[in-house]
């Protein structure tokens, strides 16, 4: 199979400096990024990521005595590509803070109490459908160290594999509902009010989900479709 | 046909767990057998604008095998490094072989705190014709400087001598 993969719109993705996030002006080049034709490195990629990334288990939430704290979740996420065709066999990465916003990270200096059994990350590859499913509990919101109260609004951090090494997608779930949503200067780089929205998880009705936890669905976009047959 | 806009990208943010950023930064080996080809080792430091070292910058790179193949199932040429709190990654691999109508290369992205879209660039071996490296202005920058069996392919966000970055 080959894949293509088209510029970004701009609209749908964010500048590289963002007003109100002091670390773009940093980080973020100064100069132009050149425009390259895609040769095989570009559109071609790793197969079963898994031979060096093991996969975890999809459980952060833990049982009986060894329950984390917090409201307890199950995510279900779908990787598509812009064909709208799903991409089983994608590598997922996921990762959040406790349910009083402390990562499970040495470089997090907050005072909010880590939880002793919550372990803060998992790996896990899309089944047919291309779904991933976790069970875990909702983050916390927190706030930025270093700002002007900035607050970041309950998130969970996605790292995606998709088609061809040009589909990696790094990126941040809300959750419906957060008045936070609304400041957060990352979530509101983007700039079409639309694609905010699709960056917004969907709580599934409750009726259906497994007992005690709200069930969230979410849709991840990796770049590359199909590429169209040239004629002759 | 109906085309989905890809989902907006956004930082890392400064909490990537360690974890995931360990064991992965030797592409030598893959299910216990040994890559052919000439092993190597490539390391640089990343740095911000005043050329401030970044700690847990991850650093993920895509290469074709020692005769310019990407899909040898001998030769996993996917790897992943972060950064120590002095800004230094390393990776050991397989020197790539020469893709047709291109000089040996290395994709490298970096994903980082700070930064609100991946960040792709280039490694090359040698200055010499490429379609890819002929289009950038300060070429030398994406030219790894050689100390014996080490390649140093250091990584400037912004600033002076500022790394160039590709638009995919």
């Amino acid at each position: 199979m080959s894949w293509s993969v088209e510029p970004r719109d701009p609209r749908t993705q964010s500048e590289g400096v963002v007003a109100g996030y002091a670390h773009t002006a940093r980080r973020w080049p100064s100069q132009p990024l050149v425009v390259r034709p895609h040769d095989t490195g570009e559109l071609s990629g790793p197969a079963k990521l898994e031979r060096r990334l093991p996969p975890s288990k999809a459980d952060l939430a833990g049982r009986g005595a060894n329950r984390a704290l917090g409201q307890l979740i199950h995510l279900r996420a779908r990787v598509v590509d812009e064909d709208g065709a799903p991409v089983p066999g994608a590598l997922v990465e996921i990762w959040h803070c406790n349910s009083a916003g402390k990562y499970l990270h040495p470089n997090d200096s907050s005072d909010s109490p880590p939880d002793p059994n919550f372990h803060g990350n998992a790996r896990l590859i899309a089944g047919d459908g291309g779904l991933v499913e976790l069970r875990t509990i909702k983050p916390a919101a927190y706030a930025v160290p270093d700002t002007d109260g900035w607050w970041r609004p309950p998130h969970v951090h996605f790292s995606v594999w998709g088609r061809v090494w040009l589909s990696r997608l790094v990126t941040q779930m809300f959750f419906p509902g957060d008045p936070l949503n609304d400041h957060d200067a990352i979530l509101n780089a983007v700039r079409d009010p639309e694609a905010r929205a699709r960056c917004i998880a969907r709580l599934a009705p409750t009726a259906r989900g497994p007992a005690n936890a709200l069930v969230y669905e979410y849709q991840l976009v990796v770049r590359g479709r199909k590429a169209a047959l040239r004629m002759p | 046909m109906t085309r989905l806009a890809p989902t907006a990208e956004m930082t890392l943010g400064p909490f990537f767990p360690r974890e995931f950023a360990q064991g992965a930064n030797d592409l030598t080996v893959i299910s216990g057998k040994r890559a052919e080809g000439e092993v190597i080792e490539i390391t640089g430091r990343v740095t911000e604008l005043d050329g401030k070292p970044l700690d847990n910058v991850v650093v993920e790179i895509w290469q074709a095998d020692a005769k310019g193949r990407y899909d040898n199932p001998d030769f996993f040429g996917w790897g992943r490094a972060a950064t120590d709190a002095s800004g230094v990654y390393s990776f050991k691999t397989i020197r790539p072989g020469q893709v047709q109508g291109r000089a040996p290369h290395i994709n490298f992205l970096i994903l980082y705190s700070g930064l609100m879209r991946q960040l792709q660039t280039t490694m090359f071996f040698e200055r010499i014709a490429d379609p890819v490296l002929d289009l950038v202005k300060n070429r030398e920058r994406l030219v790894a400087k050689r100390e014996g069996a080490v390649y140093r392919f250091d990584l400037r966000l912004r600033g002076d001598g500022e790394t160039p970055f590709f638009d995919d």
